[in-house]
Parts: C-alpha cells; structure tokens; sequence
C-alpha cells in the first residue's frame, strides 16, 4: 500500500455509476437469492428433501385434492368396507358408508389452515414482542416481559376450554389462533435473551453510529441471526396446533361445522374403533396422516438451519 | 543436529512429527515434518504469526491432538533416570501419568480454564487427588507457588475464579501447573489476553520460577520480541514447520528471511518509523503448502532452487539452525532495520491538524452503576464504578490522537463518549462547539442537526468477528452506510462506489470482495471492511478501538498505513485507543499527532507521539515504556525489575485516594495518598505528577511510600 498509487483525482466517494440496473437484474438476483440458492441448499440434504417433499404433498391435497375429488356423503359404498379392498374405497369406509380417503382429504384443508394461522400468530406475536423487548430495555421491556410471563403462566389447555366453548368459534383461522393464544411466551423470552447479547455486538453498535433506525437495525441486523430459531419454532408451534386441535376435537371441546381428522377420530372413537378390529382401519388413517405430516415438519425444521447459515450459501452461490 | 541421537542434554526430542487433518478439500497438514530438540533447563520460545502451526505443536508435545487429526513421527521424552519414552506410543493410562506430573501445559484462555463455580482451593485439591498426591503436602507447595507468583494464598484460594482478575487467574494457573512439580512447562499463547504490564510482570515472575524449580519451558507466542529477552533460544515457525532456531538475546543472530521480515515489520519503540516494511502477500493454506520452500512465494531472496527444493534445517553454529539456502546473505540483502537506522528517530512527522478542533470534551464524567436488581438491593448504596473522571481533551481535524492504558482504565468509554455512542454523566461533548446531547434531545442552539453530528463521528470496533454482521455480504454491509446519508444515490452508485473504496484499501479485485460474506474474510479484510464502513459516512472524527490489535504483527503495518493513506484523502481525525504504545507511536507519530496516557479514568500524561515515547515523564508512562521489549535492549537473559510496587491494578469501584497511581508507583511519597495531582497545562507535554511541579511543592519534602517495593528502579532501558 503506497501512498502514491492514489490520485488526488479520483477520490472513490465521489464514484458514481454510469450504467442503470434493469429490473429484469433486480429480478434475476431476488429470485437467486430467495429460491435458487435455498433450492441448491436443499437438494443436498435428504432431510430437507424428504420434509418439503411431504409438507408439499399436504398442501397440494389440502387445496388442489379437494378439486379433484367429489365430497363423499353417507352410503357411498357399503358399511365398514376394509382398506385395500376396493378400488372405489381404498382405505375403506366408515360404519355409515363414507369413504375414509376422501374424508381425510376434505378434513386437510381446515387443519392446514388452523396451523398456519396458529403458527403465524406465534411467531408473530413472539418475534415481535421478545426482539423489542430484548433490544429497548428499560420501562418497555419490564412490561413486555411481565405480559410474556403472564402468557407462561397461564394454565394453557383450560384457557382454551373455556375461550371455545364462549367463543364458540367455527372457522379454521381463529381456531387456530385460539389454539395458539398463549403459545407465544417461550418463543418471546428465548428470543429476548438472545437479542440482548446481539444487542451487544459491535456491527449493531456501528448501525446506531451510522444512524440507521431501530426499525432497520431490528430487521437487517438481529432478526437475520435468530431466524432458524424462528422457523423452527414456526414448524414446531405448528405441530403443537396440530396436536392440540386433533386432541380438543377429540375430546369433543371444539365446535365442528366441517369434518377434518379430529372430528373422524373422536367419531371413530365413540363409534367404537379402539375395542373392534373391523373398525380398526376408521381410527387408523386418520393417526397415519397426522404423524406424516409431523414427521415432514420435523425434518423441514431441522434443515432450515442450513438455509440461512451464510457458510452454507457461501457454497451455493 | 540429526547425527547427536544420544543427546544427554534434551529433555524432548520431536523427529518428524507431522499432524494432518483429513478434510473436503484434501489433506490439512498443520504439522509438517517439523524436527526440534528441547535441552534440559532451557526456555525455548516458539514464534509465529497466527495459522503458524505453534499451538498444534504444543498440543502434539502431550499427544493431544484433538480428533480427527492424527499425528505421525516420535516425540521422545527423557525421565530423569534417564529413561526414554515415545509419548506418541504410550497408552491412555500411561499417558495421563506423563501429563501434568511430567509435562504441564498451561493454556491462552485462563478465563475459560477454571470451572466456575468452584473455588480455586477446590482446583488445586482436585488436580492433587487426580495423581494420588499428598493433599497436605501438594497444598503447602501451592502456597510456596502462589506466594512467588504475588498472589496471597489464603485470599486466592477462598476466592470464586470470577472474582480474579484476568492477570491474577493467569498466575494461579501457572501455579496449578506446577503443583505436581512437572521437568517441562508448555505454556500457549500464556499472557496474549493481558495488558503489556501484566505480561511482562508475569515474564519476570516466570524467569525466576524457571530458575528455582529448575523448568524447561516451551513458551509459544505471536510476539517475538515478547519473549527474547526470556529465552534462551527462539524457534520460529512459518507455515506450519520450524524456520530456525537461534540463541536469544540478540535478534541479529536470526539468519532466516522471514524472521528478519517479521521483525522489520514490528511496530517499536526505537526503530525509524519509516523503516517498518510489511511482507507482502500471506501465509499459505495448509491444504496447499508450496513446494519447496514453503516461504517462497514471499521471500525476497528466493530463487529458482527455492521453488524446487525444501531446505533442511542444518546446524550453522552452536545452538543455531537454519532451514534456508541463502542464509548466508541475509545479513547483506535483509539488514535489521533498528541496526540501520541511526540511533532513535531524529525526525518528527509535522500533522496538518487545524487550529479550530472539531471535538470538545470538557470535564467529561462517566459513572456507572453497578446494578444487581432484586429486592434486597435497594437497601443498599448502588456500587459506582468511575470509568471516566474528570477528562478534558480537544481533537483537530486531521489530528491522530492515541490513548494508552490498560485494559479497565476507562479507555473505550472515553472513547465512545468522544464519537456520542456513550453519554457522560457529567461534562459536556461538543461537535464544532455545538453539544452533541443537548442537540440529541432537542435542547440545542446551534443550526446543525442531530443526523449532521451523527453523520461526523464514526466507529472501528477492536474485534474483527464481531464487526461486521456475519449473514450480509460485504457489498450490502458497505451500502448501509451511502443509504444512511445519500439516498439520491442508486443502487448502482453505491455499488460503483463501494468497489472504487475496496479498490482503494488494496482489496482486489473488488467485485469479487464485494460478493462475500465476513466468513469468507481474513481478519485483516475484514478490518478493512470496517474502515471502509465508517469512511464511507464521510466523517469527521473516527473512534478505532483498538482497530489493530486483534491482526497479526505483520498485517498491523499495512492497516496503519492504509488509515493514513485515506486520512489524506479524506481529511479524517483518529482517536486510536491501544494498550500498547508501540502501535500508538506509529499511527499518531506518522500523523505529528499527540500521545494521551489514561490510568483509572483520568488522563495522566498527555503530549507530542515522539515526546511520550522518548521523553515519558509520569513514572506510569515510563512503566509503560518498560512493559514495551524492545528489540534493541541488548541485555541478556533476565528481564529487568519491574519498576512498578504492585502488580494489579486497584478496583475503580474504589480508587485510591490523592494521586491514583500512588499504591503502585515506585516515586510515592505520603504526600501523594492525600493529594491529587493536576494536568499541568500550558504546554504541548502535559503530565500529572508531583514530580513536575516545582521545586518548593510540598511532595520533595514528604517520606517515600511503601517497603514492600518489589523494584524500585525506574528507566531501567533507556539504551
């Protein structure tokens, strides 16, 4: 590095281009940076693979599966036909001659809706509530953290009783957020936690000293370092809706209008399922959807880690 | 030295040890064929910058390599019956033996060495009832150790490991090495994390427990002129084998290129400031070592037989070996550049700096209170901690003012409260004299705005894996700060003129920079990145907290320089906080700039950068001076006295009474404990001490302080 090798002239802050960036550029380097790279990432992880191949193929029957498939009504086939017997009926029919399939199929569109909206709500109300908290200190963050431990320690299962059965609520979005009104506050204080030690990190103390809002620093700097944590919890709080609305509807708590797996378990239930192997295949089906899709948000969640590790798109790019 | 096969003298003999990790890329060989015999009762130091190979070294010393690495060749070890072991054959049992009651190691991060939650007599009974020892006896003898090491006893070992300071655990580690007696001390890395002053107390202490307990010492470091004056020969490692072995003492017996590079590029106290030459390019990747050798590509008396052929290590006079073709022409090609220039630094830089300052600081007041929350705790006085009491500072434009201290003098704060990133709690800071908080609050009187201010005082933080947010790339990071303050410029502006600034910092090409994320950067770079950063806000003053002291010796040249360069450009003020004086006389005695002294929150010695270094008045500074080795002292072996009383620095939460250093200060006298002294003013050299005053002033006729002086001269180096 010699003194002499620059030139008075061309002081570099004074640079300015001479070329306009098209929007097809922008474009280009959205989608490299959103899907292409996220994409190449994936497809080295069978893990990543297998959960997306799975989250996917619930989606695609939750919305174009219902399309495809006429609604099934009572004496559609004969009572209690067994799985694989039929190509009519291939997992078979309940004692009043529905076809199993065909209800799982209708029943995954409301539950998907009900975890997307309770996992969304919990991420939501979480990242929010325990970034501010963690990043303002102060006045702000005593309140904020005394409303988090208010949602921790509400007992959560009779909280949700008693909201349904005033609430009474029928459609899949707000059953989903009721399931989740109070999942929120572990997902808030770990975050808090965190972003009170990336609060201290000297590119955060570098964005105050170059006057970028809190707004900004809160989104460009310390969201980016939690966000596999997000997103696992995002799958996780989702399996947690599941969970809890297959076992309300269960348990008969939850008003139903539509049918969807927990009506058709409580259903099987008290049709006797448990105790009478030719109704085994009526409780059966419905568990085996429940699980797979567990299983796939599991892997999902384990691979997002890789997704936003800038070592592992550094490799990608 | 390969035909001495029964060398009574050595105590360790390594014979082709190489240690290799399998990786994507290929095989990793942090060890290559290195060949080193370590006598009995000697201290040998290991030099190299970092990515060196030293640490793996000590760790294949023990046969500690952690898995997956493996390592191959022989280790042998001599008992003192006279028996010979190969380390690397021994088994887990046998091996456990050897460590610590034959070879004991002790490790960089003493922080994270102790358990914490037990007290430190709980380590020394743990360590002692491992090895079957005898629990009275062991702890008597940790008694003797802790006692030589200046640590009371009793105290330490009632004591939490986190109610030590750092130099403290230091010590009583050293001492739990040596509480099962062990023939040799591997010492990594020991006092990198300390202040100067502490490292060269704790070297001192070492040089005298070497002699009584009769050590051989293996003493790794980053730092050669740290250690020579310590050991008896140095070993100096580059890309991951030995370069040379010489007898220390005097740094003109290195006959090896590198070293001679690695010593002209080290900033000192002495040498010519325009003598110090950076090595260009840098150290290779283990994956990919050059043929031959392997300094090669950097060396500039390397020729075609270099490229094809890896020198030995051939013994070139006693207790010297070198690995090089051209040794012989070192002295000629590659002179030491303290040899060269002729006796000191005759000439001094002229700044530029103008006369209106940019930044006021007036009586500035930092206190904190130490807050432990909970309900009991407001019964009680909170607990306040004086970071900064009482400083006045004015810097110019194109002014370079450093501030020396040791770490929790109060230095950093200082220095947030000059750029507006930290509030004092008394005093004001004024920008162009308009307050920089009033106007924050919207109190203030002058026409410039809050964002004008904000836009004018800019931050380099001390460590470079924190500096720079880990998930953006450097092309994003860069364009925060044109976002900030220029948003008529577009994308494609910001990217021209992020790349034209890279270009500028010697990053190139660019564009390829431009697309990486921080990972992807070494330290250096990424410092770089950072100065870039702040540049780009067009500021008027930036902070760099110890911007240099976290690169390697060799890289804090070029990052000084490239800071001068674009002060040219940019008509930039520093304020450079560094605990150590020598990068201190670098960048503000290339800049005419001034020297500023802080000890427990105050400034005590302010002036010219050549006036600090030559002519250090406090008897503080010139401690300070004495913790800086210099290359040039020619005393042999021993490290002198250490002019300071007491080692460890006194708690802020409670400073000592009249003049803050006194407790530790070899000049106190009683007028000192019950007076403070003042900041001289009215000249370019200001101090506070007594001993400035004039000759009627109360101190000359007041009784020294203290008995327990552990040496009282002071300026013992001078040469």
């Amino acid at each position: 590095m010699s003194d002499a090798s620059i030139e008075n002239e061309d002081i570099p802050l004074e640079v300015v281009s001479d070329v306009d960036q098209t929007w097809q550029d922008t474009v280009r380097s959205l989608v490299n940076a959103y899907v292409l790279v996220p994409g190449r990432i994936m497809i080295t992880d069978y893990r990543a693979l297998l959960g997306f191949g799975i989250v996917f193929g619930y989606l695609f029957v939750g919305t174009v599966g219902v399309w495809l498939m006429e609604p099934t009504t009572m004496w559609d086939g004969d009572r209690l036909v067994q799985s694989f017997e039929t190509m009519a009926h291939p997992l078979g029919t309940d004692p009043q001659g529905r076809d199993i399939l065909t209800l799982l199929v209708y029943g995954t569109r409301p539950i998907l809706l009900m975890m997307l909206s309770g996992g969304l709500f919990i991420i939501t109300i979480g990242t929010a509530i325990g970034t501010v908290a963690g990043f303002s200190r102060g006045r702000l963050d005593q309140i904020l953290s005394m409303i988090t431990d208010v949602a921790l320690t509400i007992p959560g299962l009779p909280l949700v009783i008693v909201l349904a059965v005033t609430l009474n609520p029928e459609s899949p979005v707000l059953i989903g957020i009721l399931l989740a009104i109070n999942g929120w506050g572990g997902l808030a204080r770990n975050l808090r936690s965190q972003v009170l030690s990336i609060r201290e990190e000297d590119y955060v103390e570098a964005a105050k000293a170059m006057n970028v809002s809190t707004g900004n620093v809160l989104l460009k700097d310390v969201l980016p370092n939690m966000m596999p944590y997000i997103l696992y919890n995002f799958m996780s709080s989702m399996r947690g809706v599941l969970f809890a609305s297959v076992g309300l509807y269960y348990l008969g708590v939850l008003p139903y209008s539509q049918e969807n797996w927990g009506v058709l378990l409580e259903q099987a239930y008290s049709g006797g399922a448990l105790t009478t192997w030719s109704m085994f295949h009526w409780i059966f089906w419905p568990i085996v959807a429940v699980v797979i899709l567990s299983i796939g948000l599991i892997l999902l969640s384990q691979s997002t880690d890789k997704l936003f590790n800038p070592r592992v798109r550094a490799r990608h790019e | 030295m390969s035909q001495q096969v029964v060398a009574q003298e050595n105590i360790l003999e390594l014979r082709d040890v190489t240690v290799s990790f399998g990786m994507n890329r290929g095989v990793s060989k942090v060890l290559d064929d290195v060949s080193i015999d370590i006598h009995r009762g000697e201290i040998l130091g290991v030099v190299g910058e970092s990515g060196s190979g030293k640490s793996m070294l000590a760790s294949a010393l023990l046969d500690a390599v952690v898995d997956p690495g493996t390592v191959d060749g022989e280790v042998s070890y001599r008992t003192d019956s006279g028996e010979t072991v190969d380390i690397l054959d021994l088994e887990d049992e046998e091996l456990r033996q050897l460590r610590w009651e034959e070879i004991a190691m002790v490790f960089q991060g003493a922080m994270s060495f102790f358990n914490p939650t037990m007290k430190i007599r709980g380590h020394f009974l743990e360590t002692l009832k491992a090895h079957d020892q005898d629990v009275d006896e062991g702890m008597e003898h940790a008694r003797e150790l802790l006692t030589d090491l200046h640590l009371e006893p009793d105290r330490v070992f009632d004591t939490f490991p986190h109610e030590l300071s750092g130099g403290m655990k230091q010590r009583a580690l050293i001492a739990l090495s040596l509480i099962l007696e062990p023939n040799v001390l591997v010492m990594d890395e020991p006092t990198a994390a300390l202040d100067l002053l502490m490292q060269r107390s704790i070297l001192t202490l070492l040089d005298d427990l070497q002699e009584k307990y009769d050590l051989t010492i293996v003493f790794i470091t980053h730092d050669l002129p740290l250690v020579k004056d310590l050991c008896d020969r140095i070993a100096v490692m580059y890309a991951f084998d030995v370069m040379e072995v010489f007898p220390a003492g005097d740094l003109s017996n290195s006959t090896h290129p590198y070293t001679r590079s690695l010593l002209n590029a080290v900033p000192n106290l002495t040498t010519s400031l325009d003598e110090l030459r950076s090595i260009e390019g840098s150290a290779p990747d283990p994956v990919d070592i050059p043929s031959g050798c392997s300094y090669h590509p950097r060396c500039p008396l390397s020729t075609p037989e270099c490229e094809q052929e890896d020198p030995p290590l051939e013994e070139i006079a006693p207790d010297q070996e070198v690995a090089c073709w051209h040794h012989e022409k070192v002295d000629e090609e590659l002179p030491l550049a303290l040899e060269t220039s002729d006796g000191g630094s005759a000439e001094v830089y002229e700044g530029n700096q103008s006369d209106e300052p940019v930044v006021v600081m007036d009586d500035i007041e930092v206190h904190f209170e130490t807050d432990d929350g909970g309900l009991l705790s407001l019964f009680d006085d909170p607990e306040i901690v004086r970071a900064v009491d009482g400083v006045d500072l004015e810097i110019y434009e194109n002014d370079v003012v450093a501030i020396v201290g040791e770490s929790g003098c109060g230095k950093t704060t200082f220095g947030k409260t000059a750029v507006g990133l930290q509030e004092p709690t008394g005093g004001s800071v004024r920008y162009r004299g308009q307050d920089i908080w009033e106007t924050k609050r919207g109190e203030g009187t002058g026409d410039r705005s809050y964002d004008e201010i904000r836009r004018a005082l800019q931050i380099i933080h001390q460590d470079p894996g924190s500096s720079l947010n880990p998930n953006r790339k450097v092309s994003s990071i860069l364009q925060v700060p044109m976002k900030s303050w220029q948003s008529d410029l577009d994308v494609e502006d910001r990217k021209a003129r992020l790349l034209a600034m890279l270009e500028a910092a010697g990053m190139s090409p660019p564009e390829d920079y431009a697309d990486r994320y921080p990972h992807q950067l070494s330290g250096g770079e990424k410092q770089r990145v950072a100065l870039i950063r702040a540049l780009l806000m067009n500021p008027d003053l930036i902070l760099a907290d110890e911007a240099v002291s976290a690169l390697d010796v060799s890289m804090r040249v070029d990052m000084m320089d490239l800071m001068l360069t674009l002060q040219d450009l940019f008509d930039t003020s520093y304020l450079f906080i560094s605990h150590n004086l020598t990068n201190a006389r670098y960048l503000a005695g290339r800049a005419g700039g001034r020297i500023a002294v802080m000890y427990l929150g105050e400034i005590i010695e302010i002036g010219p950068a050549e006036e600090i270094v030559q002519n250090p008045q406090h008897p503080y500074t010139q401690a300070l001076h004495w913790s800086t080795t210099d290359l040039d002292s020619n005393s042999e072996g021993e490290a002198d006295e250490s002019p300071i009383r007491a080692i460890d620095v006194p708690d802020p939460i409670d400073p000592p009474s009249g003049c803050r250093f006194h407790p530790r200060c070899p000049e106190a006298r009683e007028v000192c404990a019950t007076e403070k002294p003042s900041l001289d003013s009215g000249t370019d050299h200001c101090t506070a001490c007594f001993r400035e005053y004039s000759e009627d002033h109360p101190y000359w006729d007041s009784e020294p302080l203290g008995e327990e002086t552990i040496g009282a001269h002071v300026g013992g180096e001078s040469s």
